[in-house]
């Protein structure tokens, strides 16, 4: 992935198993909101290749990609700020609707019926994360933390096979962090593959199956958690070297 | 200050079904009984009370709900909505002197013309966001009233006379000083497009238009088809447009490129941002929890000051 002259993602090569959870971690600037962006169809690979579930998704359109089984949270949140809590995940939700805007109008059985099935299932992932009281609040009311997990609601409102979790922790106190570690354990359980940019290590080793790490756009380890913690390339390019070792 | 508006809400809010129905109800008769109200106070030199709420008001509430969907609900700004306007107006001009076809056989003609142009409009310019699109269909706006003032099919400058009144239906005649029966058919094509938009709120159409309207990025990343979904919007908006166009050009019985200048555009446009892009018709998806009737009722009589303030009185010369 090349943006003018500056390459932002070089030979990085690595694949994501079903039912796992696949922590993605670097240095600030390594490019791994840059890798989130080239899967989701933000950016347009300059070169190589991405599939999912055999598939290719170059060229793909963004919200086709999302219908293809891949959603995403946001760094910064970008909730929709005038809906309620229960509509930002409604709206996901209505990737997979059959009916659109003519059997809506005229409250075709089909709408409804689709409207009520995902009213529920909207309100039972609400639940699910555990922000149920909140569904009938406008979303840039609701505090941080639920802000937060809304997005990943949000996000598995899209009923994603692959769910992007794009630093579900910034800003958490250890305590919900803690919390958090749990809440994305039970979504790996009830059947989903998650991939996790984290900062905060002692998150993304406690939860994460395998780990993969980014440095200047490069890969640079590809391990378990525990293995990459020793990965002497990893502690360099994180605390860098000694200057009597280099 | 106290912000009606704010208040209203509040009070449609504590009602229960029985009361809302009420409201509802009630709005749409006080509404209806306009032409009632103090007429001869309010008649001006240049227009009589009833006939101004017909022209400009009942059909620019028309346009601002028409607006409202492209502006309010899915936050693309249209500069050029006169256009739809036209061709809805050229539309009953055109089929209403060359043809027998009489204006409820032309109406769903002139919808279709708007909503064809909708899409010739939206398809192209919409990939473009903000200030651009804005450019653009401010483009659109002054290329229909152009070619409607160089093509000879079109009356040129001297536009189209002796359009046909509608006939009379359901024993309810049209003649052409009748303002009270223009102005409660309006009000039935006004309360048809409040019922359209609202049905739409609150359904898939409605969630994906307010979306765009707050993050388009992050719409189109959760499954929204977001191009499919602001192109509708266009269509929407241009239907509504059209069917102000042919009512327009069926009540005033004579159309030229001067009725449809960008000034119109820019009221509308105005109309929406007092209306404060549109809250009222239900465009907070929100439970359906929109206090529409009591909402345009307000509207409805605003308007006529609104009119002073904008100074845009010429226009009543062309249609009484």
């Amino acid at each position: 992935m090349k943006f003018g002259g500056v390459t932002a993602l070089n030979d990085v090569t690595f694949d994501v198993k079903k039912q796992e959870i696949l922590g993605l971690i670097g240095p600030n600037g390594a490019g791994k909101t840059t890798v989130f962006n080239v899967i989701t169809g933000v950016y347009q690979i300059t070169s190589g290749e991405i599939s999912f579930d055999g598939n290719s998704l170059a060229g793909v359109k963004r919200y086709r990609i999302t219908q293809r089984g891949i959603a995403r949270t946001f760094q910064n949140i970008r909730l929709w700020g005038d809906m309620t809590a229960l509509e930002n995940v409604l709206t996901a939700t209505d990737t997979h609707k059959k009916s659109g805007l003519v059997s809506g109008l005229f409250g075709l059985p089909v709408s409804r019926r689709e409207e009520k099935r995902d009213k529920a299932r909207a309100q039972e992932l609400l639940d699910f994360i555990g922000i149920g009281e909140y569904a009938d609040r406008l979303a840039k009311n609701l505090p941080y933390g639920v802000q937060r997990r809304l997005e990943i609601a949000r996000a598995m409102g899209a009923e994603p096979k692959l769910l992007l979790l794009d630093e579900p922790a910034a800003g958490f106190n250890p305590a919900e962090k803690v919390e958090l570690a749990a809440t994305i354990r039970k979504i790996r359980d009830a059947g989903y593959t998650v991939l996790l940019i984290e900062h905060d290590m002692s998150l993304v080793m406690k939860v994460s199956d395998r780990v993969v790490v980014l440095d200047f756009g490069q890969k640079i380890a590809d391990d378990s958690p525990r293995n990459v913690q020793d990965d002497p390339r990893v502690i360099e390019a994180y605390l860098g070297v000694p200057e009597d070792a280099s | 200050m106290i912000n009606l508006r704010d208040k209203g809400a509040e009070i449609w809010e504590r009602q229960g079904r029985l009361g809302r129905i009420g409201i509802a109800v009630g709005g749409v008769a006080m509404a209806a009984a306009l032409p009632f109200m103090g007429g001869t106070i309010l008649n001006t030199p240049i227009a009589d009370y009833e006939s101004v709420l017909v022209y400009p008001i009942a059909m620019y509430v028309l346009m601002a709900i028409g607006l409202n969907i492209v502006i309010g609900k899915s936050g693309l700004l249209d500069l050029g909505y006169v256009a739809f306007f036209a061709i809805g107006a050229y539309t009953m001009g055109l089929l209403g002197t060359k043809t027998s076809l009489n204006t409820w056989e032309i109406l769903p003609i002139g919808i279709a013309m708007a909503m064809f142009s909708g899409i010739i409009l939206g398809v192209p310019a919409l990939k473009l966001r903000g200030d651009y699109l804005a450019i653009i269909t401010l483009g659109f706006g002054e290329i229909v009233r152009i070619v409607a003032l160089n093509l000879g099919a079109l009356g040129r400058s001297e536009g189209i006379q002796g359009i046909p009144t509608p006939p009379g239906i359901f024993g309810i005649e049209y003649a052409f000083d009748s303002h009270r029966i223009y102005f409660w058919t309006l009000l039935i094509l006004i309360l048809l497009a409040i019922w359209m938009v609202r049905r739409l709120s609150v359904r898939r159409a409605g969630r994906a238009w307010e979306s765009i309207r707050q993050d388009e990025d992050a719409a189109e990343l959760l499954g929204v088809p977001t191009f499919k979904y602001k192109v509708w919007a266009f269509v929407l908006g241009a239907s509504v447009g059209g069917a102000a166009g042919v009512f327009y050009a069926s009540k005033t019985l004579f159309i030229a490129p001067d009725n449809f200048t960008l000034q119109i555009s820019i009221l509308i446009l105005a109309c929406v941002v007092f209306w404060r892009y549109g809250k009222y018709l239900g465009c907070n998806s929100r439970s359906g929890n929109s206090w529409l009737p009591t909402g345009s009722n307000s509207f409805l009589i605003r308007r006529p000051s609104a009119r002073v303030r904008l100074g845009v009185g010429n226009h009543d010369e062309s249609s009484s």
